[in-house]
C-alpha cells in the first residue's frame, strides 16, 4: 500500500549540513507491523515524518496506493491525513482544554462531520477508555492519554497508523498495555509503522528495520510477530 | 461538534489565557473611550457655557470703558464718551439684525425675529445697602434668560414690580410681597430668582420704564443684548453692520468674546483629541503585538491540528473565531473601563465638569476591537499555518 523509494533527507547547508536519511527504500504492505529501531539521531523520526507527510524528502519518492504523494502540496495532503494515514506522538499532543471525547472528535470536526460523538465514543471504547470520555488530559495518566491519542488517530479509520515512540514516556507496564493495543489494532487489519527504542516492543512487530546513520542497516522479518 | 463550537469550548475553558490575550484590546479601547468621553464632556461644557451667555451680540455705548495701563501694568478702567444709548436706536438695531438674519436664513415672514433686550443699570440704595438695579424689558428678558427659574412668587407682570436675585434676597431678607423704595418710588417684590451662579444673583430686576422714570433716565439704556436664536446666524456681520450704521454704539458678537475666554478649554480639548488619535494608533499596535504573540505561542497547536486533519483554512478560521470572541469581549470591557476612567479623570481635567457615558461609543468600541483583533490574528495565523507539522513541534 505504501512504498518509499530512494528517499534522502538533508537538513541545512554546507557546514551545517546533516544527512538525516540516505537513500532509504521501504515497503509497507496491508496488515504490516513494522518497528523502526536505531540509535538516537539515526533518522527514525525523519523517516516516519516523511511517510506521514509531516516533512518533505529532499529526493526520492513516496507512493501511496499507487500514487506519488511526496510532491503533493499542502491542500492535497490534508485529505491523506484525514482518510489514510494517522499519527501518534510520543508526547500525546492532546489539547488540554478539551475532554478526551472532544479530543477524539477533533479529526471528525475537521472532516466536517457534525455528529461525531457516537463514532468518537465508540473509538474510545475500542481503546478501553469509555469511562473517561469527559476527563481532561490532565486528569488522565500517561498511558490513558496515549490511548486517547490513539483513539484520535483511529477515529477516521485510517489504513496506516504511524507512531513515534508511543511508549517512550511511560513505564514498562503501561508500555505493554499500549503495545497490546497496537497489536490488536494490527490484528484487526491496520498497518502500523512504529518507531521504538524498546527491543521487547519491537519484538512484537512482524518486521524490524534498523537504521544507522540515515541508512537501513538491517531488516529482520519475524513471521507473524511474537505473541 | 462544529469548528466554532470547539473554539467556544476551548476558549471558555482557557479564560485566563484569553483574558491575557485581550488585555491589549481592553487597554487600547479603554484609553480611546476615556479620552473621547472626556473630550466630549469638555466640549459639552464649553457649549453649555456659551449657551449661558444667552445673548449672541452685545451693544454698548461707544468707548464706554478704556483699559488704562502702562506697559503690562493695569491701572484700571476709565469711562470715556457717552455712557448710555438713546432708546430710539432700538428700532434701527432691530431692523439691521432681523434684516441680516432674514437674508442669511432665507426667511420671508414678517415680524420680529431676534430677541432684543435693552438694559438700564443703576446703583440704588435699598434698605441702606447699595444694590445694582437692572431695568429690563420683561418679555424680551424672559426670552433671553432661558435658564431663569423663579423660586418664590412669580415673574414680572406690572410696572411696579421687582424680581430679586437669590443672593440679594438672602442678604437683605426679602420676601415676596415686600415693598421697597427705589429712589423714592415704591415697588413690590413679585418673585425671587433661583441661584444662577452669575452676577444676576446680586441684581434686582425691574421693568425698564420704571427705572428710567425713577432715576430720571427717560429714553436711555446702558446696553442691549441681542439673541439671534440660531447657531448659524451671522452675528459677526450683524455686529459690524450695527457698528457701521449707528454712531455712538459699539456692537460685539459674544462669539468673539467667548472664543478668547473658551480658548483655554478648547486647547485642552484639542490636545485630548490629538491624544485620542495617538492612543488609537498605539492601542492598535499593542493589540496587534499581543495577538501576534498569542498566535506564535500556539504554533505547536497549529501543528497538532494539521497532523489530525485540519486544513489551513480551518486553522485560520479557528483563529478568526477566537479573534471575534476576544474582540467583542475586549471591546466590551474596554468600553466599560474607559468610561469609568473618564468619570474619574474627566473632572480633574475640566474642573468638575459632569462626565456622562456615551452610548454611541459602545458599538464602535466593539467593532474597532474586533476589527483590530481580526487583523492582528488572522494574518499571523495564516502565515503560521504554512509551517510544516514537524517544524511546529520543534519550534518550542
Ligand atoms: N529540522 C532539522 N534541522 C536540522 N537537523 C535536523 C532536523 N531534524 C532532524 N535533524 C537531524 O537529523 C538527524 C536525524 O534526526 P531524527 O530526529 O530523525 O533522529 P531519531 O532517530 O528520531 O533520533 P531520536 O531517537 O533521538 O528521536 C539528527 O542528526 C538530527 O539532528
Ligand atoms: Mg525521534
Amino acid at each position: 500500500m505504501l512504498e518509499i523509494k530512494n528517499i534522502s533527507k538533508i537538513y541545512g547547508k554546507e557546514i551545517a549540513k546533516v544527512v538525516a536519511l540516505n537513500n532509504v527504500s521501504l515497503r509497507v504492505n496491508e496488515g504490516d507491523f513494522i518497528a523502526i529501531m536505531g540509535p538516537s539521531g539515526s533518522g527514525k523520526s525523519t523517516l516516519l515524518n516523511i511517510i506521514g507527510g509531516l516533512e518533505y524528502p529532499s529526493s526520492g519518492e513516496v507512493i501511496l496506493d499507487g500514487k506519488r504523494i511526496d510532491n503533493l502540496d499542502e491542500k492535497d495532503f490534508v485529505d491523506i491525513r484525514r482518510r489514510k494515514i494517522a499519527y501518534v506522538f510520543q508526547q500525546y499532543h492532546l489539547f488540554p482544554s478539551l475532554t478526551a471525547l472532544e479530543n477524539v472528535m477533533l479529526p471528525l470536526t475537521f472532516c466536517g462531520t457534525e455528529k461525531g460523538e457516537e463514532k468518537a465514543l465508540e473509538t474510545l471504547k475500542e481503546v478501553g477508555l469509555e469511562g473517561r470520555a469527559e476527563h481532561k488530559p490532565s486528569q488522565l495518566s500517561g498511558g490513558e492519554q496515549q490511548r486517547v491519542a490513539i483513539a484520535r488517530a483511529l477515529v477516521n479509520s485510517p489504513s496506516l497508523l504511524l507512531a513515534d515512540e508511543p511508549t517512550g514516556n511511560m513505564d514498562q507496564k503501561m508500555g505493554r498495555e499500549i503495545l497490546g493495543l497496537f497489536y490488536r489494532l494490527n490484528k484487526d487489519g491496520r498497518s502500523i509503522v512504529m518507531v521504538t527504542h524498546n527491543p521487547e516492543i519491537a519484538g512484537h512487530a512482524k518486521e524490524i528495520i534498523v537504521l544507522q546513520d540515515g541508512q537501513i542497516a538491517d531488516k529482520i522479518s519475524q513471521k507473524g510477530g511474537r505473541q | 461538534m462544529r469548528l466554532y463550537q470547539m473554539v467556544v469550548k476551548d476558549i471558555t475553558r482557557r479564560k485566563k489565557r484569553v483574558l491575557y490575550a485581550s488585555v491589549g484590546v481592553v487597554i487600547g479601547v479603554a484609553t480611546i473611550v476615556a479620552v473621547l468621553t472626556i473630550a466630549l464632556a469638555g466640549e459639552t461644557s464649553i457649549n453649555s457655557q456659551l449657551e449661558k451667555y444667552g445673548a449672541n451680540l452685545m451693544v454698548m455705548p461707544a468707548i464706554s470703558n478704556i483699559d488704562v495701563g502702562l506697559g503690562g501694568l493695569s491701572l484700571g478702567t476709565l469711562a470715556v464718551g457717552e455712557n448710555r444709548i438713546p432708546e430710539d436706536k432700538l428700532p434701527e438695531i432691530r431692523e439691521i439684525t432681523d434684516g441680516l438674519i432674514r437674508e442669511a436664513r432665507g426667511i420671508k415672514a414678517e415680524g420680529n425675529i431676534a430677541t432684543i433686550a435693552p438694559k438700564l443699570y443703576v446703583n440704588a440704595e435699598i434698605n441702606g445697602t447699595s444694590v445694582v438695579v437692572a431695568g429690563v424689558d420683561p418679555q424680551e428678558e424672559h426670552k433671553l434668560k432661558t435658564w431663569w427659574r423663579v423660586s418664590k412668587g412669580r415673574y414680572l407682570q406690572t410696572p411696579d414690580e421687582a424680581l430679586v436675585g437669590a443672593t440679594v434676597a438672602e442678604l437683605l431678607k426679602f420676601n415676596v410681597g415686600d415693598r421697597i423704595a427705589l429712589n423714592g418710588r415704591e415697588i413690590t417684590i413679585a418673585g425671587i430668582l433661583e441661584e444662577t451662579g452669575s452676577n444676576e444673583d446680586y441684581q434686582v430686576f425691574v421693568p425698564i420704564e420704571t427705572v428710567q422714570e425713577a432715576f430720571d433716565k427717560e429714553g436711555l439704556v446702558s446696553s442691549i443684548d441681542i439673541r439671534a436664536l440660531c447657531s448659524a446666524c451671522p452675528t459677526t456681520e450683524i455686529a459690524s453692520a450695527i457698528n457701521g450704521k449707528i454712531p455712538g454704539v459699539r456692537a460685539v458678537a459674544v462669539k468673539q468674546i467667548a472664543e478668547t475666554e473658551m480658548g483655554m478649554l478648547e486647547k485642552i480639548n484639542r490636545f485630548l483629541l490629538a491624544l485620542a488619535g495617538i492612543t488609537l494608533a498605539v492601542g492598535c499596535f499593542g493589540v496587534v503585538n499581543t495577538m501576534m504573540t498569542s498566535v506564535h505561542e500556539r504554533i505547536k497547536d497549529i501543528g497538532i491540528m494539521k497532523a489530525v486533519g485540519a486544513s489551513r483554512n480551518q486553522i485560520v478560521k479557528i483563529f478568526l473565531y477566537e479573534a471575534i470572541i476576544i474582540g467583542v469581549a475586549g471591546g466590551f470591557l474596554g468600553y466599560v473601563a474607559g468610561t469609568l476612567l473618564a468619570y474619574i479623570v474627566g473632572p480633574l481635567i475640566f474642573g468638575g465638569v459632569a462626565v456622562s457615558y456615551v452610548p454611541q461609543y459602545f458599538l464602535p468600541s466593539l467593532v474597532l476591537a474586533t476589527f483590530v483583533a481580526i487583523i492582528a490574528t488572522v494574518y499571523p495565523a495564516f502565515r503560521a499555518s504554512k509551517i510544516k507539522v514537524a517544524d511546529s513541534f520543534r519550534s518550542l
